[in-house]
């Protein structure tokens, strides 16, 4: 079967719901000791709506896959669809949230939230008034006025969220983005997105290496593996939310996932 | 939605044990200013008066050479050297760093000129200023902008080197496109510190200039120090150091207020 066959079998199976369809992603670097490959022949696609997370272990890829689908970096071969475009490069289409929130110090909570909608030339009013929409969705509507600096970890994390969640993106590309608060905070933080994603109807796509944030989350895990980065399998995770992980049938899959993951 | 238990600080909560701290230290500074002039009148009291003259007798000799005038206009001369000299070197300079930081090919092909340019010390040029400008105040204000330049193009080119490629990232995907709507919108926010950083040093720098760049003949208070020690007048000499430094410390706290309102977010 040549390589074009795939790619049009491909398009078709991923069907009109497809969000973002991934296709033949490979990445290659140029390392010390030759040609590393990071990523090779990645095909997955998030439906419309979906939520879906990738997990793997460390080394697998798994944040050069983010940047590759966030048009941070250029694959080597394939291509990644959003709405049937080829993605070539940052668009607001694709709204990031990152592990290390990356604020703007100098700017407040709000003005981290306008700053898209400004740069799109968005009149002042309607702005302010989606600005204060969305720090209320992710409860900060109090913190409107506070810098980086006086936020805490989560409270970044929410202003974040909003940030991304400012210019509309048609998926929302998180990476890692409970990493870096304590266990207590993480789980609320993860209550509040599946709410806001409940609210939202937003697809998302979080990339992370905790499985049991993914089996928490996710409609679907697609499970990754090392040297070279690929995909081992996706798992479907058949389960009603709110999910707790004393559940016999949530004990199942996260054994299920680990198994694959180690 | 539940929120954190931990609000955000108050910036009022942080800004009055600041206060106090800021007002011990001061007590502590004055402290200090009173025990180094004991000191300096002790042993004025071991030292003939050409050598090291008493406080109190210079603060006679600053008391007449502010009333004959001779102080002010010397002063006066000095901030025309001073005042354009730092203003124009550090608007080029911080240009230059901004500019060349963020365009690679700009930097590739200055890079050669700047490593050429660079070790030359600001006085080596009173040739070309004496040459080009004459012996005035533009020459003065030539030498003291070339100070005000090196210093700032250093300072900015390295606040916008080591601003945050991730930043720069999410700006991106916000739909900020375009180096010139980057470097506006994100880069030099983000530089801003460490530019800021670098223009108070060069107002302090440029009034040591100021009076090195007097020395080959133009007037202000580095030329009555130049006249005073050839005078053998130690009282004067320290007269106009005192100017010197209290017009130091007049813009320095002028222009330390005003970084702390820009930067307010740090």
């Amino acid at each position: 079967m040549s390589g074009e066959d795939a790619t049009s079998r491909m398009g078709s199976s991923t069907g009109d719901d497809a969000r973002v369809a991934v296709q033949g992603v490979s990445k290659r670097y140029d390392g010390a000791q030759g040609p590393v490959r990071a990523l090779s022949n990645i095909n997955f696609s998030v439906a419309n709506g979906e939520f879906v997370c990738v997990v793997g272990p460390s080394g697998c890829g798994k944040t050069t896959l983010f940047r590759v689908i966030a048009g941070l970096e250029e694959s080597t071969e394939g291509r990644v669809l959003l709405d049937g475009k080829m993605i070539n490069g940052p668009t607001s289409d694709l709204g990031l949230v990152f592990q290390e929130y990356y604020l703007f110090p100098w700017l407040t909570a709000a003005e981290n939230v306008g700053f898209g909608p400004d740069h799109a030339e968005t009149a002042a009013d309607e702005r302010d008034a989606r600005v204060q929409e969305l720090l209320n969705l992710v409860g900060l509507g109090g913190s409107a006025d506070s810098y980086p600096r006086d936020l805490s970890g989560g409270m970044k994390q929410r202003v974040s969220l909003a940030r991304a969640l400012a210019m509309d993106p048609g998926l929302l590309l998180m990476d890692e983005p409970f990493g870096a608060v304590d266990a207590q905070t993480k789980r609320m933080l993860q209550d509040e997105l599946l709410d806001i994603w409940q609210e939202t109807g937003k697809t998302i796509l979080l990339v992370t290496h905790d499985v049991a944030e993914a089996v928490r989350l996710a409609d679907r895990v697609v499970v990754m593996a090392a040297d070279p980065g690929r995909i081992r399998t996706v798992v479907d995770v058949d389960l009603p939310r709110p999910r707790t992980r004393t559940d016999e049938t949530f004990g199942a899959v996260y054994e299920r996932v680990l198994g694959l993951i180690n | 939605m539940a929120t954190d238990t931990r609000g955000p600080v108050s910036g009022e909560d942080v800004a009055s044990p600041v206060g106090s701290v800021d007002g011990t230290r001061a007590l502590y500074g004055v402290a200090g200013v009173a025990g180094f002039v004991a000191l300096w009148w002790a042993a004025s009291l071991v030292q003939p008066a050409y050598v090291l003259p008493s406080p109190l007798a210079v603060g006679e000799t600053f008391a007449a050479e502010a009333a004959s005038g001779t102080m002010g206009i010397a002063l006066g001369n000095s901030v025309l050297h001073w005042l354009p000299g730092t203003v124009v070197g550090t608007t080029a300079g911080v240009a230059a760093g901004v500019a060349l930081a963020w365009w690679s090919t700009l930097d590739d092909a200055a890079s050669g000129v700047v490593r050429l340019l660079r070790p030359v010390p600001p006085l080596a040029l009173i040739g070309f200023a004496i040459a080009w400008l004459g012996i005035n105040h533009a020459g003065a204000a030539a030498i003291v902008a070339v100070g005000a330049f090196w210093i700032n193009f250093y300072a900015a080119y390295g606040g916008v080197e080591s601003v945050s490629e991730d930043l720069i990232d999410v700006a991106r995907s916000l739909d900020v496109h375009g180096s010139l709507a980057l470097l506006r919108s994100v880069v030099v926010p983000a530089a801003l510190p460490e530019i800021t950083t670098g223009v108070r040093t060069g107002i302090g720098r440029c009034w040591m200039l100021v009076v090195a760049a007097e020395i080959f003949g133009v007037n202000g208070i580095g030329r009555e120090i130049l006249r005073a020690s050839n005078n053998l007048r130690v009282d004067v000499v320290i007269s106009y150091i005192l100017v010197l430094s209290l017009a130091y410390l007049i813009i320095d706290a002028v222009f330390r207020a005003t970084q702390r309102r820009a930067l307010k977010w740090r």
